[in-house]
């Protein structure tokens, strides 16, 4: 199990990526690059959390399997989301 | 397994998450078509989890062996931790379908209001990192009762236990409030209608962890909880875990984007 230190260093690094999330928004450029860059760094949080917090880093493959064939599940609703968009425009 | 260990595993057993689930669809068939039928589904619904809850204090189910032809191929994962995983899978298709519902439907459509004009960017940034903070505790409040650090569990619950009202607190008492006095209801368009649905759905999910949170607090204040037993404070934790990962992409969806 990881030490108390790995916690409070992954939620430091958390609160600081929300922070960010903000000041990205702030920011005059590109919509899209600033969209794409708050998406990454939410997916990133919610990957810290899944592998530190709730220990799927140290679970295995066999149990990670099952929330990411619900992500596989997922990821192919978006992408005929995306593909219904696309031919629509 | 003889008939004797059939019997034995079978007192073990439990079917009230059965009444549970009669319970959630009396609730649900309330909304959509009788009202009254809503209360009839919530007085089953605590009844079940209180006998549910019942039980699990007095451990009638601690003790069920499990067999390994059972657990195959998860032969290091238990039952109980199994069936969390299990269940949030189903939850990540649930959020996830909503979520690229709600992305499609902003996209397809022309005119959408902009997130900071209709959100307040300071209090979802807040209940951001009060949701994160209560994750810390969580998984603090796991760290401590695997080190027989029985206090600590005490302290971390109850720290879990107050952000996650807090979090609602913020959410229901004052956000919400605020947005339909500037006429910003359920009713008033998509933008609003897709906000109130997931937040709406996600905001019951931290009640529904704040209620299982509050049981192992009961069940820490009752000694039952061990260095080596404590699973309940292991899979409660997951599902308050996943209920701040879905708020990971809520938040940038309807705040900053």
């Amino acid at each position: 199990m990881p030490g108390i230190k790995l916690y409070i260093g992954i939620w430091l690094g958390l609160v600081f990526a929300t922070v960010m999330e903000v000041v990205v928004r702030s920011l005059s450029g590109e919509t899209s690059l600033i969209l794409t860059i708050i998406l990454m760094i939410a997916s990133a949080k919610a990957i810290a959390i899944s592998l530190y917090y709730q220990h799927l880093r140290y679970e295995g493959i066999r149990l990670a399997a099952l929330p990411l064939a619900a992500i596989v599940g997922t990821i192919f609703l978006a992408v005929a989301a995306g593909v219904t968009i696309i031919m629509g425009m | 397994m003889n008939d004797e260990e059939a019997d034995a595993q079978e007192s073990k057993s439990t079917f009230m998450p059965l009444i549970i689930a009669v319970g959630v669809a009396v609730l649900l068939l309330g909304i959509a078509i009788y009202v009254p039928f809503v209360i009839v589904g919530l007085i089953i619904i605590a009844a079940g989890l209180f006998k549910l809850f019942k039980d699990g204090a007095a451990e009638k189910y601690a003790d069920r062996k499990e067999v390994a032809e059972e657990k195959f191929p998860l032969e290091s994962v238990s039952k109980e931790k199994l069936g969390v995983w299990v269940f949030l899978s189903s939850e990540i298709l649930i959020f996830g379908s909503l979520i690229i519902a709600y992305v499609y439907v902003r996209v397809s459509s022309g005119a959408w209001p902009v997130a900071s004009q209709t959100h307040n960017v300071l209090l979802g940034m807040t209940n951001t990192i009060i949701l994160l903070t209560s994750s810390l505790t969580m998984i603090l409040a796991l760290y401590s009762i695997r080190k027989s650090n029985v206090a600590g569990l005490k302290i971390c619950l109850l720290s879990t236990f107050a952000l996650g009202f807090a979090f609602l607190g913020i959410k229901l008492g004052i956000e919400w409030p605020a947005l339909i006095r500037s006429g910003f209801t359920i009713s008033s368009g998509l933008p609003a209608s897709s906000y109130y649905v997931l937040t709406g759905l996600h905001a019951a999910h931290v009640a529904v962890g704040l209620v299982m949170v509050g049981y192992l607090m009961f069940r820490t204040y009752s000694g039952g909880f061990t260095s080596t037993k404590h699973g309940a404070v292991e899979n409660v934790g997951l599902y308050w875990h996943f209920v701040d990962i879905v708020w990971m992409f809520l938040f940038p969806l309807f705040y900053l984007i």
